[in-house]
């Protein structure tokens, strides 16, 4: 049965009525739903992957055979599908001794020779370097955080390839580019994890919510240096990102406005993972700002910001650009203001409107995005039809390649997205990607438990190898034009030795860090060739042209494909090669995964 | 033969004997020339360093002999006693030896007062103006692409090299497709041996009408004619010259010009936003300045190493400087004008423009531009590159300095 209907999908989907062709031009702006009678497996393929990472041909079939509404709200008001995704499993890396976490070594080792003590580190009582304890406990928990986020990060993945809820995946993605924080600043996963929790309780729901939320959590306090906005002397990073990134854009305040909202958050702090309100570092005098004067906080600054006609225009339009395409006229991003506004900033319909809409399906927005990285990574592995994101190749290591690392976003802007996803270099490595999946490495060493830095590896091996502290963490290069100033100055105070640090809390992060799994993906496409019921070779390059391309490679180039595949297989028959075709498919299909047009959405 | 071709047969070193060279057209000669190692008439090049954030000039170049400045900065400001004396009035922060050594070889031009009237205060506005060169206005087209443009409107392939993650605006062309490429190592088609055929097609794109498809399809191409140049010259590049901790790609652009790329603009970035020291910036951005020193000293010793160093020159700019008055969280917050430097073996070292006053400052205690940025641009573009008409490119005529030997 689940053959015969697979069959019909395939032989559904060959004849060359893509996407691309189809719909007529006039949709263009046009908000008007999409009609029943227009409804078709290409648009639910389009559907299913903008408002989520794509599927298998069943899934998109399932769509299929919805009505636009039903297939567009089963997306958008997906709470009542049942989703069973478990928890993040912490390893349990952190302790009360760490908090609060000082900003750099220097001040760790200040700290601790002021007070005797630092993260939960006393001094050593006597003996060489009484101080190293401290710094290696310090260079722990920097690493420790590291690795524990390429866990939160392999979680998150996890999430996207295997659930129910792809919109609610896609949007904490979006929200992640747009409070854009990176682990590297704030150097606590347990923030990151905090940070993505809110995407996903909010992602669909409130703005306001999500925005007031968003400036309460310590990633985002500690990343925008909110801690140290104090009364008497405002310190404006915060309050000039809220505006310029995070709801109005630049160029609808002055500098003035940005002082008094700074102004407004003063003691906005944080203790741990709580949000606190020191009084008497906040600032309750009257702020005069974007024309209303009151003795503001900073919810009520958000409220003024949302209050502006430019913020609803400003975050409808962005959630366009990142659903359906990069240049949104001004009249259709009024109108979708118009939406927001109506809803109270509610998310939820004007995501119902943007993906019912004639626009979205118009041949200007469809097949026309270029996908993020983390967007092909976990659309590759859907479409493979994965349950979950495959530890080899490494996740992390292959989308930071391609320019999207989870946790960190080039800077509090985001990525830029569009055409920036592309360079030379990086459409190569998109097919290098394709690659390493389908022909796993047999070389290949987790990331989180090698070290990279060549500086550790030295060092420990020469530890190990039972050389002096001094010794073993002595610089070697050099050379002509001498040592650079950096690796001479790198460190040489006797209380502690910072090589040795780092290469200690490294060592102790790798103990307590639990190891991400590390399985190949489990793909099968002689199989999938097998249940598709496809007869030559022919049929084959169609299917999966169809089932992992939403824009096809030009026509020559597909009759190359099955060239190459009658070549690989020594004949058109695929039953005569179903014993061994898997590896010519497997390259057909890395074929197909570095064509320019895979990368279209 | 196809010049890919040639490039590929060049660089693997086979097929090319004496009377391979001598029955071929001029054109190609030269470039076999080139890839041997020999620079074809030398042409000058252009290095652009940027340091992403908005570095703090004033604890870069120190002003020590001005007590405004510790006025200013009572907790941040560094003392004169740490300083590397250059004069009686600058110095630079202690880890600048690079910098220092540079300057007072006369090899390093320092350009005081950089910006532009009613400048913005957010990296990605006034960042996406220095892109441009056109301040409150913006442009399709980056500076270094619209360069590109005027000088090689035949826009032949490499003419500009950006080597990051992702494009930067500045590079962008309306002729020219940049090439971009992060790791050299990977900068590959790792294909398997039955895949090259298809790999090695070209595809008529006439009948696309689809243009993220013809975007992509154009890159491909990009990619396909650049990378086994460009991965060759990494592979071949071997440097006794300690870059120190970060060596901002600079050795990767020796390598190319070691390799006779026909690059004549390079971009390269200190990049993620380093620069942006709000807070406890007394070590960070001491660090930050040591590795941008470090790298930029020994990128001139490996020029001279591999006999380019006349032909190279490096810019180097930050989208603005830092707020005059130091803030209470010991960093400084988004400011205005600050320095640029040019280093080169062909740039005449010293003082550039007027030093702004530490005095009289803005409404918002901010540095007041002595000098447009554009003049620096219209410097290189004319006075090195060679190219006179600057206005055309930077839309307006900018008094350039006589900064080149």
């Amino acid at each position: 049965m689940l053959r015969l209907l697979n069959l019909a999908v395939a032989l559904a989907l060959v004849p060359a009525a893509f996407a691309q062709t189809a719909g007529p031009g006039a949709w263009q702006n046009d908000l008007t739903p999409i009609a029943r009678s227009d409804w078709n497996y290409d648009f639910a393929a389009h559907l299913l992957e903008r408002a989520g990472f794509g599927g298998t041909p069943e899934q998109i079939q399932a769509l299929a055979r919805l009505t636009p509404a039903e297939a567009v709200r089963q997306l958008v008001y997906f709470q009542k599908i049942e989703n069973n995704l478990p928890a993040f499993d912490h390893s349990g890396v952190h302790d009360p001794g760490l908090e609060p976490f000082p900003e750099s070594r220097p001040a760790v080792t200040k700290l601790a020779k002021e007070k005797g003590e630092a993260l939960g580190i006393k001094v050593k009582a006597g003996g060489d370097r009484p101080l190293q304890p401290v710094v290696n406990k310090f260079f722990y928990w920097l690493r420790a955080s590291v690795l524990e986020t390429q866990r939160v990060s392999y979680w998150w993945a996890n999430r996207m390839v295997g659930t129910q809820h792809p919109l609610e995946e896609k949007m904490a993605l979006f929200w992640h580019g747009h409070f854009a924080v990176n682990e590297n600043k704030v150097r606590d996963y347990r923030k990151m994890l905090g940070q993505l929790e809110l995407f996903h309780k909010h992602g669909t729901g409130n703005f306001r919510e999500l925005m007031i939320a968003e400036a309460k959590s310590p990633a985002m306090l500690s990343f925008l240096d909110a801690g140290v906005n104090v009364k008497g002397a405002p310190n404006e990073n915060f309050a000039r990102e809220i505006m310029e990134l995070f709801t109005m854009g630049v160029g609808n305040y002055t500098e003035k406005d940005i002082r008094e909202a700074a102004r407004a958050f003063t003691g906005w702090n944080y203790v741990d993972l709580k949000f606190v309100v020191n009084e008497e570092q906040h600032d309750d005098g009257p702020k005069t700002f974007l024309g209303k004067t009151g003795n503001f906080d900073g919810v009520q600054i958000i409220d003024i910001i949302l209050q502006q006609p430019v913020t609803a225009r400003y975050i409808a339009g962005k959630i366009y650009r990142y659903f359906v395409r990069q240049d949104p006229s001004p009249e259709l991003q009024e109108k979708l203001a118009g939406v927001l506004r109506s809803a109270n900033y509610n998310l939820s319909p004007l995501l119902e409107a943007i993906f019912l809409s004639r626009d979205f399906y118009s041949p200007t927005s469809v097949g026309t995005q270029i996908k993020s990285p983390v967007q092909l990574a976990v659309s590759t592995f859907r479409k493979m039809g994965l349950k979950t994101a495959p530890g080899v190749p490494d996740f992390n290591v292959a989308t930071g390649t391609l320019g999207q690392r989870l946790f960190s976003p080039p800077t509090v802007a985001g990525w830029s997205g569009g055409r920036s996803w592309i360079t030379p270099g990086l459409l190569l490595e998109r097919g290098n990607f394709a690659r390493d999946i389908l022909f796993p490495d047999i070389n290949f060493i987790p990331p989180d438990r090698a070290n990279p830095s060549a500086d550790v590896r030295i060092v420990a091996d020469k530890i190990r190898a039972g050389l002096d502290i001094s010794t073993a963490t002595m610089p070697e290069r050099g050379s002509e034009g001498g040592l650079a100033e950096s690796n001479m100055l790198a460190d040489r105070d006797e209380d502690f030795n910072t090589r040795y640090g780092s290469f200690r809390g490294w060592q102790m992060a790798l103990e307590r860090v639990k190891p991400i799994p590390r399985h190949t993906a489990d793909v099968d496409l002689s199989r999938m060739v097998t249940d598709a019921g496809l007869k030559n070779t022919t049929e084959v390059v169609d299917y999966f042209i169809r089932r992992f391309m939403r824009v096809p490679p030009v026509n020559e180039k597909r009759q190359e494909l099955v060239k190459f595949l009658n070549g690989e297989i020594g004949t058109t028959d695929v039953a005569a090669a179903k014993t061994y075709m898997e590896d010519a498919l497997r390259l057909l299909l890395h074929l197909i995964m570095s064509e320019p047009e895979y990368q279209l959405s | 033969m196809k010049r890919r071709d040639l490039l590929k047969t060049g660089l693997y070193g086979i097929g090319i004997g004496a009377t391979g060279l001598a029955r071929m057209p001029a054109l190609f000669a030269q470039t076999a020339q080139a890839l041997a190692g020999r620079p074809a008439g030398s042409p000058r090049i252009l290095v652009v360093l940027e340091l992403s954030g908005g570095n703090d000039g004033l604890n870069t170049l120190v002003p020590y002999g001005d007590d405004a400045y510790y006025r200013q900065r009572p907790r941040i400001g560094i003392r004169a006693s740490n300083v590397r004396k250059i004069d009686d009035h600058f110095g630079f922060s202690s880890g600048m030896a690079g910098f220092e050594r540079l300057y007072k070889d006369g090899k390093l031009a320092v350009v005081h007062g950089c910006g532009y009237a009613n400048p913005s205060l957010s990296h990605f506005t006034s960042m996406a103006y220095w892109h441009t060169a056109a301040p409150n206005r913006g442009d399709e087209f980056g500076w270094a692409g619209r360069t590109a443009d005027a000088i090689a409107p035949k826009a032949p392939p490499n003419f500009l090299v950006n080597i990051d993650s992702r494009q930067s605006l500045a590079v962008r062309s309306r002729l020219h497709t940049p090439l971009v490429f992060d790791d050299p190592r990977k900068f590959a088609r790792e294909g398997f041996y039955q895949e090259r055929g298809i790999f090695a097609q070209d595809v008529d794109t006439g009948s696309v009408s689809n243009p993220s498809q013809r975007f992509l399809l154009d890159v491909a191409r990009s990619a396909k004619s650049a990378s086994a140049t460009v991965k060759e010259a990494w592979a071949k590049y071997k440097s006794p010259v300690d870059y120190g901790i970060n060596s901002l790609d600079l050795p990767k652009v020796v390598s190319l010009i070691d390799a006779g790329m026909p690059t004549r603009l390079y971009y390269v970035a200190y990049r993620n936003n380093a620069f942006d020291t709000h807070v406890f910036q007394g070590d960070l951005h001491q660090r930050l300045l040591t590795y941008t020193s470090d790298a930029v000293a020994a990128f001139l010793v490996d020029l001279e190493r591999i006999g380019r160093a006349d032909d190279v020159a490096l810019m180097i700019f930050s989208e603005f400087g830092r707020r005059v008055p130091e803030n209470t969280s010991l960093g400084t917050d988004h400011g205005t004008a600050n320095l640029m430097f040019a280093a080169g073996k062909k740039v005449k070292g010293g003082h550039y423009g007027q030093v702004p006053s530490l005095t009289r400052l803005d409404e918002g205690d901010n540095l007041i531009h002595t000098t447009d940025f554009r003049q620096v641009y219209a410097t290189m573009i004319s006075g090195w590159l060679g190219f006179k008409d600057t206005a055309s490119i930077l839309n307006g005529s900018f008094q350039t300095f006589e900064m080149f030997s």
